[in-house]
């Protein structure tokens, strides 16, 4: 990757994370907004290697557990897993394609939200149902949506190329 | 490693975890939250503006009569030989929502120390109670909730003709996201619709802010005692802002701040 590259790599990550704190509750229920960390986070597993994603994943899981202390831990395991997993699959198994990452995106989010549910503990039966199963999949599609508008925007300045669908 | 990590952090006691995620909250993520505050404060000047002009048109009209209100209020305390009604300051704030699974359970808002916010202060919205003060930062402090499992509230019927224990339904079952009113005496009968509101027992809320209201019979303890479920007043995950009670006082009373249609029995 050029320089010019990883500079703009750097600065596309960090505007997901400031649109995550300055946007994101602008776009009405938390439930279903999308989640910029996670987009960012993803899109850095798209490169990296799975070691490098599962540290990135438990610096970025760790952050929002200070901000959820009712979910302490959970979610630095749910964003390792997560990282891990994403940066793993991508290596071995999926091409560089927009629909493809985009099912990433879903995926990553829902893994990471019944990771999060079960590993807290907080949540069962009824609660879990609903979550994993209303608000999950809505708030995962409205990342991968954001996910994919972002890699067809800014693509070629992430070093991911992309293949016709 | 980072898994390892993460069971380890799981399974850290409060004392070091606290003081660990407070340090988190006031360096690494003290400039995004404050971002974030400044996000919830602009939409909320912007989408709801005429709300907000409604709200402050009613108050006005309200605060006309207050004045004559406060005059007679003072008068009959007087003939009463009572001294004068205690005050609650409160701190309205903006809850800076997380996109987790659990966040309803614990919610992070925008006041702490600076703004004179202490632990076990109530939290409380237009529509009722949300919770409680569990820590405190320099500029914003955890609530948790009434969803979280270990909350409790001291309760009452509206009337103040029952007491018992508030605390959430649990998370099992298709009854989640609700409360429970527990202890309620088996001869005490509770009709649906009955307002429940904090009774001010323990001192940590004052009396009379909305909790639910009841919806039926949840279980019963053969001639012992029964326990009701009730209609949430406050949705956690739909609160934008709210208001921490900052002197709250043992015994006394926020009934008149809220709007109940129904403080006694169902209709």
């Amino acid at each position: 990757m050029r320089r010019s590259d990883r500079y703009r790599f750097v600065v596309i990550l960090a505007a997901l994370v400031v649109l995550q704190f300055s946007l994101r509750p602008r776009l009405g229920d938390d439930r279903m907004a999308p989640d910029f960390l996670l987009v960012a986070l993803l899109i850095y597993t798209i490169r990296a290697q799975p070691g490098k994603s599962a540290a990135a994943g438990f610096v970025v899981g760790l952050l929002r557990d200070a901000l959820t202390p009712a979910s302490f831990g959970a979610g630095a395991l749910a964003h390792t897993l997560v990282g891990y997993l994403s940066a793993w699959s991508k290596a071995v198994f999926f091409a560089e394609n927009l629909f493809v990452n985009g099912c990433l995106f879903f995926a990553g989010t829902w893994v990471r939200n019944l990771v999060m549910a079960v590993a807290s503990g907080k949540m069962r039966g009824g609660m879990l149902g609903w979550e994993l199963l209303v608000w999950s999949p809505i708030q995962s599609l409205t990342t991968a949506l954001v996910g994919v508008l972002v890699l067809w925007l800014f693509g070629r300045h992430l070093a991911i190329r992309m293949s016709d669908a | 490693m980072c898994v390892l990590l993460s069971f380890a952090a799981m399974g850290v006691p409060a004392r070091v975890r606290d003081p660990f995620a407070r340090a988190i909250r006031q360096t690494v993520l003290a400039p995004l939250l404050t971002l974030q505050e400044q996000s919830e404060l602009l939409s909320a000047s912007v989408s709801r503006y005429q709300a907000v002009v409604a709200a402050r048109d009613s108050a006005a009209l309200a605060a006309t009569f207050l004045p004559e209100l406060r005059n007679e209020n003072g008068r009959l305390r007087a003939l009463l030989g009572l001294g004068a009604r205690l005050g609650t300051g409160y701190v309205a704030t903006e809850v800076l929502h997380q996109s987790v699974p659990t966040d309803p359970l614990t919610l992070v808002v925008a006041a702490g120390r600076r703004q004179g916010v202490r632990p076990l202060a109530g939290v409380i919205s237009p529509e009722g109670l949300v919770g409680v003060v569990s820590a405190v930062d320099e500029r914003t402090s955890v609530v948790v909730t009434w969803a979280h499992p270990e909350f409790r509230a001291s309760a009452m019927a509206g009337d103040g003709s029952v007491y018992g224990i508030v605390a959430a339904n649990g998370t099992d079952g298709p009854r989640s996201w609700m409360l429970e009113l527990r202890g309620v005496p088996y001869r005490q009968l509770v009709p649906d619709g009955t307002a429940v509101v904090t009774s001010g027992l323990g001192g940590v809320f004052p009396r009379g802010i909305p909790l639910g209201s009841v919806v039926g019979m949840g279980r019963e303890a053969e001639g012992w005692e029964r326990t009701y479920l009730l209609r949430p007043a406050v949705a956690p995950a739909g609160v934008s802002h709210v208001m921490i009670l900052i002197s709250p006082r043992p015994g006394g009373s926020a009934r008149g701040a809220f709007e109940t249609p129904s403080s006694g029995n169902a209709p």
